[in-house]
């Protein structure tokens, strides 16, 4: 039934079109808006500086290369802490989620540094690892890591019983029970610590860049401010979320429709 | 195929809200012949999922034993292939994949299996959904997928835990066709738990009537096959077999 009502659909370049128009139609009227509050209120460009100031220093920090070195480090710091807290986190999960043991000594410790995780790590990460990478990339580590462990033990907890009984009468040992379904099963729930995890390591990314660096989009945005260069704060926090968007929509969003989409594990939204 | 027999089986749960033990199956013995239908019937809490859930080996049994070809068992194995009322199919495996995945834990390679899982999938007329995600299924081609799973697997014992009860009436009484159409083909052992009375008379060649734990009656059914609807709905010997059936359940 599913199948007809997939191909009774618009072709899908045009469905991608029309969803590229509908996401970035709202930016865009927000953009106008702004313009237009600018000029009609005469606002002091110190204050807020119109869209064609904001453009133009955007423009010179992408010609004196300024803009790809804070984007650059911000990104590998994100992308390293990430990737580490992943293939931590996702072995943990899974072995909480199968024994209670593991699972009833882990969890009070996770409620509680899931409440510290973020920037409160700054300060002690700075002096473990001094100002720069390691410190920001231990702050995105710590974000990423606990929400990723816990819905990894939630995406276990919630395979449904006989899917796991079948795979044990069919024949399935032990090894391949977790490769084959305790990894696919909390697939769905993986994916979602992932993004939610993201989110809170670009943010933390950002706060932890304004203390405890010298490069970095959020040094870039806190260095702007002593100098009183409104549009160049304007533009950094434009491209931080920006940044944020593309990820999201361009690389974690179709990690999921070819995924757990497909399998009709999560709803389509 | 092997013989399937159930020694003095028990189960007793204890409690917690109580604080007692309550007894759920009572010294159950029964025999499953090589090449076999049993269908085990009764009203819900009458013991029958656990009884199947325990040959299966998925709850422990406190009291008997479960031999499969003389061999006693202990835990899940593939020696029991288990058809779910759920399906059970896995969500992110193809449907070739789900029927090649007993294989696959055999260690058979990719080809082979999938070549196995393809005859299987011919076999309940599922050929041209090889490639589809069980979630693109109707519930009655999901739950045939289910069957020739277990089935591919040759297991020595199928054990189905009311496996139509959650598809429409109309597909519950094809797969029931198709069923006996499989089981006349191949001749696997067949333990069937089932609330539905026909379907347990329509597939049988022995419908065992299960009260509290216990086996009150076992019935002979000995309708001649090919068994379809159209020709026994209105059969006088299937009416009576029904309502004998049926009686003794109510009496329970």
């Amino acid at each position: 039934m599913s199948v007809d009502a997939v191909t009774q659909w618009s072709p899908l370049p045009y469905r991608r079109t029309w969803q590229a128009v509908k996401f970035v139609a709202p930016l865009l009227f927000l953009v106008v808006l702004w313009q237009a509050v600018v000029t009609i209120f005469d606002v002091n460009p110190r204050i807020f500086p119109d869209v064609g100031t904001v453009a133009r220093a955007g423009w010179e920090t992408i010609r004196d290369g300024s803009l790809w070195t804070h984007v650059g480090a911000s990104l590998w710091r994100v992308s390293v802490g990430t990737v580490l807290a992943i293939v931590i986190a996702v072995p943990l999960g899974i072995a909480m989620g199968v024994s209670k043991g593991v699972s009833d000594f882990l969890t009070p410790l996770f409620r509680f540094f899931s409440v510290l995780a973020g920037i409160a790590w700054i300060p002690i990460a700075t002096l473990w690892f001094g100002y720069g990478f390691g410190a920001i990339t231990f702050v995105i580590f710590n974000a990423v890591f606990f929400v990723v462990a816990y819905n990894t033990l939630l995406g276990v907890s919630t395979i449904p019983m006989p899917l796991r009984h079948a795979a044990a009468s069919l024949g399935t040992t032990r090894w391949r029970m977790l490769t084959e379904v305790l990894l696919p099963g909390s697939l769905p729930n993986i994916v979602t610590g992932i993004r939610t995890g993201m989110g809170f390591a670009w943010r933390g990314l950002i706060a932890a860049e304004m203390i405890a660096t010298n490069t970095g989009l959020g040094y870039m945005l806190f260095l702007a401010r002593d100098f009183y260069r409104t549009e160049i704060i304007v533009f950094a926090m434009i491209v931080i979320g920006l940044i944020w968007l593309i990820l999201d929509r361009l690389l974690l969003a179709p990690i999921e429709r070819a995924t757990v989409e497909r399998w009709g594990m999560v709803q389509r939204s | 195929m092997k013989s399937l027999a159930l020694e003095s089986l028990s189960k007793t749960y204890f409690d917690p809200y109580r604080g007692t033990q309550f007894t759920a199956i009572k010294d159950v013995s029964l025999n499953v012949e090589e090449g076999d239908f049993v269908a085990v019937v009764g009203p819900s809490g009458c013991g029958k999922s656990t009884i199947l859930n325990m040959i299966a080996g998925f709850v422990p049994a406190t009291g008997g034993r479960i031999l499969v070809g003389g061999r006693e068992v202990s835990g899940p194995g593939r020696d029991r292939g288990v058809v779910f009322q759920s399906f059970a199919l896995f969500p992110w495996k193809t449907v070739i994949e789900n029927v090649a995945f007993g294989p696959k834990m055999r260690g058979i390679g990719k080809a082979e299996r999938n070549r196995i899982a393809q005859e299987y999938l011919e076999l309940a007329g599922l050929g041209h959904a090889a490639d589809r995600y069980p979630n693109e299924l109707s519930g009655g081609m999901q739950q045939r997928v289910g069957v020739v799973r277990a089935l591919a697997n040759e297991p020595d014992v199928l054990l189905m835990d009311e496996p139509f009860a959650s598809v429409d009436a109309q597909t519950r009484m094809t797969l029931q066709e198709e069923l006996t159409r499989i089981w006349e083909e191949r001749r696997p052992t067949v333990v069937f738990i089932t609330h539905d009375v026909p379907e347990a008379v329509f597939l049988a060649n022995r419908v065992v009537v299960l009260t509290r734990g216990n086996v009150l009656a076992e019935v002979d059914i000995p309708l001649a096959r090919p068994r379809v609807w159209d020709s026994l709905v209105e059969d006088d010997e299937f009416k009576s077999l029904s309502n004998q059936v049926l009686q003794l359940v109510r009496s329970a």
